[in-house]
């Protein structure tokens, strides 16, 4: 009970086994006595999904604290920079777009311009207003300069990158740098203990493995989680209903072609299709609802959108990789000794990049949390499972939200989407809400939720979304506001006078290597 | 623009290059590049500081003659006012080029000297002669092609010095604050110097390589250098009668 933890077994490779192992490794000390040993044990013959491609800026200031050298990853992953979403035909599907970037409104923390901005909501988007990086990405620029110090910005950025070679790389830094050990085998049985704990694994070469703490990274799968303690699935099929995805890579244009700055994300008639660029190709793919259209037609949309980067013929012959998924969670995420992270604690489709950003959340509860011994495991595990179901909870909302306001009356699926018995709990009271007061931080109420008010500003006010204030304020802050979109104007013009394009920087990173100061 | 050719002695046997010092032949720098060879000439007169070059972002140690774009204050009318100048100021309007050339069957590159023909030094009247009348380099051209020959060299050294400095984290931002006699102020940012503190903490081990190779010194020179500033504030103060 009071025995210091000291072994924690990661079940499973992939982006959250290396991720979860790196992290903790990073933070705590594996030499002598004191330090805890952290092994990895991964099978040769389980694969990983494959997909997973997007991060948010959180994952810079992780691989930081793993000592991982920003041009090393950046090219040994196949990566660029991500600043954000833009989001296509989700309103009219009229070739509309919006943007969702990673840089708060300007002055957000004291002045909140949505109501300022809303008298010309017919002039300017409200990204384009509020903010100077969705006029980066109108040109696919680069968030920063060949000068700039590694993990340093001009705009908030986070990653696109193979999600394959990120978990090698991750391998690699981690067994190297920072203590990890690795085992490549499969796991057969899972043994537990009188208290029901998971004792040890049973595996194929190396005998049985023993650990305090067992992080089942298995995937879908779950072998720990789901399987060996049968913590049931919570579906959240009825509220977010894509449940399939077909993905496929495509080739750039040519060696030069623009590497896009955001993630595009299309609507389509039974869901969305996803469009990162790194800077050797382009990985894309369609989620849809089975429910709604079948994989046929979900095939060929997919073929029609790839055909005017890639041609016709080779449009018809991609070999194209079908994921199905169960849209949900696990009811709860750890249980005992053992605590799942990545897929094996749910997964959702996804929309705002959510899954690698899940990992780096739990990960470092579970590291800066670390349970000094097996009695203290329990009070962290209940809290760690009650602050990611809220974590989940937040995370369905908000990309509901990008369903319920859309507009689009061409299929079944986006007017079931608007049926409010498919409304997660609490959503139609806050669209109430929100009719007469934006989303903000009142009264410090956002702390520790998933998506701050600013995003939901940029979904509600992107998807045409109106918020009348019932009443006028005592002081007039108009002019603020105006300083504040005057000054958004002139530090648009300097980023795009200043910046190179993603093209431009990426091919100097790997001439010169971006500078460590 | 530059419009630099290689150099030869047909067509180029009547060039002359002017080698007074002065604002009007591009005298009128911020800052110049130089290298750790270098560095016990230049720390006599000039405060050595790193900087980054904006489109690779490598660092280059620069020694500073004054504290904003085009403030040379070493330079008075046409008389600049220390008896050494940085050999990338010296050299001027020569460079090293490069020329592919097969030498036994083999593809060689070679270092040849160019010249930039729009530089305002370039002219055919006034100055130091380039050739001899009957053939043959100067000995004025000779000590050009010598300073640059030591620059390539010295460039090169100063990459695998700038790489050592920043593996063991030995460089730091620095911003100058200038404050002069009329109680003006202006600070100077961008720069880099050698981080003092992180150089005490050195292991004897790296401490052994640095000086094996000479950076250890540069290190120290570049420290003593800082002692310039206070040079550098006296003149900008004397130009401005302050």
């Amino acid at each position: 009970m009071h025995k210091p933890l000291k072994k924690i077994v990661i079940v499973g490779g992939g982006s959250a086994g290396w991720l979860t192992a790196g992290v903790i490794a990073a933070e705590h000390s594996t030499d002598g006595d004191s330090g805890i040993e952290v092994t990895l044990i991964e099978s040769a013959d389980v694969p990983t999904i494959g997909v997973g491609e997007g991060t948010w800026p959180t994952m810079r200031s992780t691989l930081k604290k793993m000592g991982v050298s920003e041009t090393d990853f950046l090219l040994e992953c196949d990566a660029s920079f991500k600043q954000g979403t833009k989001f296509i035909n989700w309103q009219t599907n009229t070739n509309e777009y919006y943007y969702h970037p990673f840089t708060l409104p300007r002055g957000f923390n004291e002045t909140n311009l949505a109501p300022f901005w809303q008298p010309f909501r017919d002039k300017i988007s409200f990204a384009d207003a509020v903010c100077m990086q969705s006029h980066l990405g109108e040109h696919d620029y680069a968030p920063k300069q060949i000068s700039t110090a590694e993990y340093d910005f001009s705009a908030n950025y986070g990653y696109h990158l193979d999600a394959g070679k990120f978990a090698l790389f991750l391998q690699k830094h981690g067994v190297k740098n920072l203590g990890i050990k690795h085992i490549v085998d499969h796991v057969g049985q899972v043994n537990s203990a009188e208290n029901g704990d998971i004792a040890s694994i049973t595996t194929q070469q190396h005998g049985d493995i023993s650990g305090d703490l067992f992080i089942d990274c298995t995937g879908t799968s779950s072998i720990l989680l789901a399987k060996h303690y049968s913590v049931p699935f919570v579906s959240k099929k009825h509220i977010l209903f894509n449940d399939s995805a077909l993905a496929v890579h495509v080739p750039h244009q040519s060696p030069d072609s623009p590497i896009s700055s955001f993630t595009c994300s299309t609507a389509q008639t039974a869901g969305w299709v996803w469009d990162i660029a790194l800077p050797s190709r382009r990985g894309v793919g369609y989620t849809y609802s089975s429910a709604h259209l079948s994989d046929e037609k979900a095939e060929q949309t997919l073929r029609n959108y790839i055909t005017p980067i890639i041609g016709k013929s080779a449009a018809q012959v991609s070999s194209i990789r079908k994921i199905g998924f169960n849209p949900g969670h696990r009811e709860k995420f750890w249980h005992k000794n053992c605590v799942a992270v990545g897929l094996a604690a749910g997964f959702i489709e996804p929309l705002e990049a959510t899954a690698l950003a899940l990992i780096e959340l739990s990960a470092k509860m579970i590291s800066e949390q670390l349970p000094a011994t097996r009695q203290t495991m329990d009070i962290v595990a209940k809290q760690f499972n009650t602050k990611f179901l809220h974590r989940w909870d937040n995370i369905i909302e908000f990309l509901k939200l990008h369903y319920v306001l859309s507009k689009r009356v061409d299929s079944d699926y986006w007017r079931d989407n608007r049926d409010e018995t498919h409304f997660p709990e609490g959503l139609q009271e806050q669209l109430i809400l929100w009719k007469t007061q934006s989303p903000y931080h009142y009264d410090g109420d956002e702390a520790g939720k998933m998506f701050p008010p600013a995003s939901f500003q940029y979904i509600l006010y992107g998807m045409g979304f109106i918020t009348d204030p019932a009443r006028k304020k005592r002081i007039d802050l108009s002019k603020k506001a105006d300083r504040l979109f005057n000054e958004n104007v002139k530090h648009s013009r300097q980023l795009l006078a200043a910046l190179p394009t993603n093209r431009e920087l990426i091919n100097k990173i790997k001439q010169y290597g971006l500078p460590k100061i | 623009m530059a419009n630099n050719v290689l150099l030869n002695s047909i067509e180029h046997q009547e060039l002359k290059v002017i080698t007074e010092r002065s604002k009007q032949y591009g005298d009128n720098l911020w800052y110049s590049l130089t290298f750790p060879t270098e560095f016990r000439s230049v720390q006599a007169y000039y405060p050595i500081f790193f900087n980054k070059d904006a489109s690779t972002g490598q660092f280059i140690s620069v020694a500073l003659f004054g504290f904003q774009d085009q403030e040379n204050l070493f330079l008075t009318g046409n008389k600049w006012d220390a008896t050494y100048i940085p050999l990338s100021v010296a050299r001027q309007p020569f460079l090293i080029g490069v020329q592919k050339v097969n030498e036994d069957g083999e593809d060689k590159e070679q270092r040849v000297l160019h010249i930039d023909m729009d530089h305002p030094r370039v002219n055919q009247e006034q100055g130091e002669a380039l050739f001899l009348e009957f053939g043959g380099n100067t000995p004025y051209l000779d000590s050009c092609a010598d300073m640059l020959e030591t620059m390539h060299h010295g460039i090169l050294d100063s990459q695998i010095f700038i790489g050592l400095l920043i593996e063991h984290e030995l460089l730091e931002p620095f911003s100058l604050d200038v404050e002069l006699n009329d109680n003006s102020k202006h600070q100077m940012v961008g720069f880099y110097i050698i981080n003092e503190e992180k150089l005490t903490e050195l292991n004897s081990e790296i401490l052994t390589t640095l000086h094996a190779s000479g950076y250890l010194q540069a290190i120290y020179m570049a420290i003593a250098s800082q002692s310039n500033i206070r040079g550098l504030l006296n003149r900008k103060n004397k130009l401005l009668g302050l």
